[in-house]
């Protein structure tokens, strides 16, 4: 967002009024959740997904927290929700990984000839991981990770306490660490992850 | 490498997206929608002086001549699920109907309690009305009598001072007004009984008329629910007209069954219902044994898209007499 652009929250504010309005905040943050939902459902659901993620986000536009400029985080909260529909989605492909090391998600953007399987042996154990999380505990550890919100916004996307976010992201590291085999000590430190 | 740094790398190849075309498309077909907020259309014909004028008017951006697509093939149901709808349809012939004649109108009778929203602020606006629908024509020749009863907070929120206003008007019911200044709802968003009257009578004929120019965006089964709430509501249908809505209305698909809703007048009645994707379950509640419409009811299911705990009711209807008039009240 460049500086003379106004806040998402102003954007919301007007399309109250303007409903055609809040296209921008599709443009601003589409290409972003679609990402976001790809890597964890595949390309088939994603349009979907996204699509009701904006189309709701429309329609509950008058609830949204002006005093929140940056809509992400609510964006992540009602992807997240949608998402959660499709979890049977989400562990198919996960488990097809693990017992194959063929990733359905990931197949379409990598060509053929890029075998890496020294990294395969690692993302089996990390799907095997996630899919073997409680559905909460996946969704706060890959809003903070893939997401990229801090422990507060992903509190706000899920609308659970920040107590709550910071118990599962330990809980969750602990089953990856467990999965991956080695125990790094350093990684014992939990850190807020913040991006931009 | 630790552990978050590993799951960051995981399914990292794929690319930021940027052909959302499909997505934009359905984004704007889905706000221009004709008739989208159905429920709160009706909500806002309730609660706005204005009256139907206001709510239309909000649709300048309506979306025209869609092609219309052929709607989703029916679902195998379970039993339980039709079972409260089909047999409202076995008795929709069994009671004696009303025949009005062109030039008269139909009377309704009906409390509704919608949620209402202002200035960042919600409550429950309630209203008892009574509306002259014309047996022909368009809304613009009906009129309407609100009575505005004590709002309500929204579940889980205070009264909030917007719906001050609403409180001093309790016990001052307003003269008949005409319930519209203009009403350009498409043909088939019609609900006089000069045109219900016409629908087909068949279980597929009128699924299509449901889903007529319904974007397929994803919310379409919803949209087909919600319009099964606009041939209800201040609404009458011939008996074989309303049969084979109850069929059809039994074919879309996430229609279920609640065993016990009550409507606005505390009626209690057996339910079909579909969930919002605002999370609020939207139940059309029957009598237990003659099937007759009581009315409708909005129970939230999931807290966090409808702003209000899991259980809590958002709104509702009683749709208390249906009756055939010579004529409406004067109007100065």
């Amino acid at each position: 967002m460049s500086e003379t652009s106004p806040a998402d929250s102003a954007v919301i504010a007007r399309s109250r009024q303007e409903p055609e309005v809040f296209g921008e905040i599709f443009r601003r943050h589409a290409a972003e959740i679609k990402r976001f939902v790809i890597r964890r459902l595949g390309l088939d659901v994603a349009e979907d997904v996204v699509a009701e993620t904006f189309l709701a986000a429309f329609h509950q536009r008058g609830r949204y927290d002006l005093a929140r400029h940056n809509a992400l985080p609510w964006l992540y909260g009602i992807a997240t929700n949608l998402i959660g529909r499709h979890k049977r989605t989400e562990a198919r492909q996960l488990n097809l990984l693990v017992r194959t090391g063929v990733d359905p998600v990931t197949e379409p953007f990598t060509p053929r000839s890029d075998e890496r399987l020294s990294a395969q042996a690692v993302q089996q154990r990390l799907a095997a991981a996630l899919v073997a999380l409680p559905a909460g505990h996946r969704d706060v550890l890959l809003l903070v990770t893939w997401g990229g919100l801090s422990y507060a916004e992903a509190a706000e996307a899920l609308g659970i306490r920040v107590g709550t976010v910071r118990s599962r992201i330990n809980r969750a590291r602990t089953k990856i660490r467990e999965e991956l085999g080695g125990t790094d000590p350093t990684a014992l430190v939990i850190e807020e992850v913040r991006h931009g | 490498m630790d552990d978050l740094a590993q799951l960051n790398n995981f399914r990292s190849e794929v690319p930021v997206q940027e052909d959302l075309r499909a997505e934009a498309e359905r984004l704007m077909a889905g706000m221009s929608a004709p008739a989208r907020p159905n429920f709160r259309r009706l909500g806002l014909r309730a609660a706005l002086a204005g009256g139907l004028a206001a709510a239309v008017g909000v649709a300048v951006f309506l979306v025209q001549n869609q092609p219309a697509p052929t709607p989703p093939p029916p679902l195998i149901r379970t039993v339980a699920a039709v079972e409260v709808l089909t047999r409202a349809a076995e008795h929709a012939g069994s009671r004696p109907e009303l025949h009005p004649r062109p030039g008269q109108f139909l009377v309704y009778q009906s409390e509704t309690m919608n949620s209402a929203e202002g200035e960042g602020q919600i409550w429950l606006s309630r209203a008892r009305r009574t509306f002259w629908q014309p047996v022909e024509g368009s809304s613009v020749k009906a009129f309407l009598q609100n009575e505005i009863l004590a709002p309500l907070p929204y579940p889980g929120h205070m009264l909030p001072p917007l719906a001050q206003w609403e409180q001093e008007q309790v016990g001052k019911p307003s003269r008949p007004e005409r319930a519209a200044d203009f009403d350009d709802r498409p043909e088939f968003m019609r609900n006089d009984y000069a045109y219900v009257s016409k629908l087909p009578t068949d279980t597929e004929g009128m699924r299509r008329h449901l889903y007529t120019q319904v974007p397929f965006d994803g919310l379409q089964d919803y949209e087909a629910w919600g319009r099964v709430g606009g041939l209800l509501q201040e609404s009458y249908l011939p008996a074989a007209q309303r049969a084979a809505l109850f069929r059809a209305a039994a074919t879309i698909p996430g229609v279920v069954t609640v065993k016990e809703a009550q409507d606005a007048a505390g009626r209690t009645g057996i339910a079909a219902a579909m969930v919002s994707p605002m999370g609020v379950r939207e139940e059309y509640i029957f009598d237990r044994k003659t099937y007759d419409y009581l009315g409708r009811r909005g129970v939230v299911v999931d807290a966090k898209l409808a702003n209000a705990p899991v259980g809590s009711v958002v709104s509702s209807s009683a749709q208390l007499k249906v009756s055939v008039a010579d004529g409406a009240p004067i109007v100065e």
